[in-house]
């Protein structure tokens, strides 16, 4: 369905090159690398550029200054990607691989690629488009001082906190719409997993378990995402300690869906705290209970435990709840780091 | 009173193109509940979508000339509460209105805006399981309603069972505070009974004790001895 100019598709196949090249950079720790690789990115920028990407790490507004909206409609701040140099825009995305797993990446670049067939599909609209999404850092990039990387635009907002050898995810917002589309010659669902393994966890779950599982009432949209910082809502559901080892582990599945999109060893030592805490996660479900086969589900789904709030929404807007979902990433004791960081 | 200019908002429109980006035809209403010890908190984020923001405006600017002076914006937030309903242990709690902010209008004109209510209410003392109920019915016609407990920073408050209808206008919390020998709400109107009971006849035998009392003292002053000069 879609049409990406052959142009982008060129700058996507140079931008994975890039993201070969960076990762092949040697056994340097991640955070050494990552800081390496934002270095790299600063020092192709002038003055006014590096001025414009930099801001204090302890600027909450622009700490909390990311949207599920296009980036017309809720500005961002920082250096947008359609203001570099080829140059330099190579080397922001070579330091976004450095920071996310290759599957975090691939993510966000579909992500970004569906912003850009929602702007061919709506003739041009220039409030959409692979160019709209800025890069900025709160404080100075540092194998030891705590400092923070955002990367966002429409249904995207990835906040990354390194503090040490600690990288932390939360809380980021992905999203889609299409949540469908065609891009050469492959079809490219960016949330797809999201919504299978989710899916396949709730056809696990016996009829006991599947009534509490499932909410009796609608819910049309998130309930933590963005504006909603340091909240933490009841649990519902079903419990991960009345699952069977196999549905905890098909859980944990869909929890690395989204704990897994930063760099592999950060990614680690998440999932080790999810996986301590999984007795004490519940799994709730809002709507219908089947799919079509290849399309995302239409239901809402949140998994919630002491340390983690996933929440994945189809959104109405579009005419066709599949094609157009937004999810929300947090962790309620440890958003932007602060277990790491004095924020 | 300072007012919230429409702008160039209609222009903004017409550039956008805003359906793709945000809700249309609902108007949002996510409620969070905040049960702290003698208070209950509600915050409700209101998100008009681009299409039932008209309606929505008209709710609030009462005047109609197209601007919302923050006097418009509380007396809305007054209005609506007639359409919400607080109750713990059956007792109806008036909600007092405590912040109220609207971004600006472009920003909800073109559905990214919301309305931030805030309101509180005190929470009757009692303690022992203790049931919550909140409804919505602003709006219904158009509303998204979603409405969620927090959870609660004071370990002496226990969140229990959320009960909800369907579209979420009707929500009941369980909870219990510690303090008190627990008892499930339904109990709460026989608690509440047999404390009324309790002072009622408090009242005859404080009266027959403090008589008893004045007597013992004019026997006491009886029997003093008188003075000897």
């Amino acid at each position: 369905m879609s049409v990406v100019s052959m142009t982008n598709v060129r700058r996507l196949a140079a931008g994975v090159a890039l993201v070969a090249s960076a990762s092949g950079a040697g056994a340097q720790q991640p955070t050494a690398r990552i800081v390496s690789a934002a270095n790299r990115f600063l020092a192709t920028l002038d003055q006014q550029q590096k001025g414009a990407v930099s801001f204090a790490f302890d600027d909450d507004a622009q700490r909390a200054r990311w949207s599920n909206f296009p980036v017309r409609m809720t500005p961002r701040a920082g250096l947008k990607l359609g203001d570099l140099s080829a140059a330099q825009r190579s080397a922001a995305m070579s330091l976004l691989s450095s920071v996310l797993s290759a599957r975090g990446y691939e993510k966000i670049q579909q992500i970004m690629d569906a912003d850009e067939v929602l702007k061919t599909t709506e003739r041009n609209n220039p409030m959409f488009g692979r160019d709209l999404y800025y890069i900025s850092f709160l404080g100075t990039p540092s194998e030891t001082k705590p400092w923070m990387l955002q990367f966002g635009g429409h249904h995207l907002a990835v906040n990354v906190t390194i503090a040490g050898e600690h990288g932390v995810l939360t809380p980021t917002l992905t999203g889609a719409q299409p949540a469908l589309y065609t891009l050469a010659g492959k079809t490219v669902r960016p949330l797809g997993r999201e919504s299978d393994k989710a899916l396949a966890l709730l056809n696990a779950l016996d009829e006991t378990q599947r009534k509490q599982a499932i909410l009796g009432y609608h819910v049309g949209d998130l309930v933590l995402g963005p504006g909603q910082d340091g909240k933490t809502i009841q649990p519902e559901g079903l419990k991960a300690s009345a699952m069977t080892e196999r549905q905890r582990a098909m859980l944990l599945e869909v929890i690395a869906e989204w704990s897994g999109i930063v760099h592999e060893s950060a990614a680690a030592a998440r999932m080790a705290e999810i996986k301590a805490d999984l007795g004490n996660t519940w799994f709730a479900w809002s709507g219908p209970t089947t799919a079509t086969t290849g399309q995302n589900i239409t239901a809402y789904y949140r998994i919630q435990g002491p340390k983690l709030v996933i929440e994945y929404a189809p959104q109405r807007l579009g005419g066709d709840l599949s094609m157009h979902v937004h999810t929300m990433y947090r962790d309620p004791t440890n958003d932007y780091g602060r277990k790491y960081t004095s924020r | 009173m300072r007012a919230i200019a429409v702008g160039t908002a209609a222009l903004l429109l017409s550039v956008a193109s805003p359906a793709f980006a945000h809700r249309t035809d609902e108007y949002l209403q996510a409620t969070t509940i905040a049960v702290e010890k003698d208070r209950l908190a509600v915050q409700m984020r209101l998100a008009p979508g681009i299409e039932v923001f008209p309606r929505v405006l008209a709710l609030i600017d009462a005047d109609g000339d197209g601007a919302v002076t923050e006097g418009e914006l509380r007396a809305y937030a007054q209005r609506l509460t007639n359409d919400l309903s607080l109750s713990v242990d059956g007792v109806r709690l008036p909600l007092r209105l405590v912040s109220s902010k609207m971004e600006a209008l472009e920003a909800l004109e073109d559905g990214r805006g919301t309305i931030q209510l805030a309101f509180d209410a005190a929470a009757p003392r009692g303690s022992g399981g203790r049931r919550l109920v909140f409804e919505n019915h602003h709006q219904r016609p158009m509303a998204e309603y979603l409405v969620n407990g927090l959870v609660p920073r004071d370990p002496a408050i226990r969140l229990g069972a959320q009960r909800r209808n369907y579209d979420q206008s009707v929500y009941r919390l369980d909870y219990t505070q510690s303090g008190a020998v627990a008892s499930t709400p339904s109990d709460q109107s026989w608690s509440r009974m047999w404390w009324w009971l309790a002072v009622a006849a408090l009242i005859p035998l404080t009266r027959l004790t403090m008589k008893v009392r004045m007597g013992q003292r004019r026997g006491r002053l009886a029997v003093v001895p008188p003075r000897e000069n």
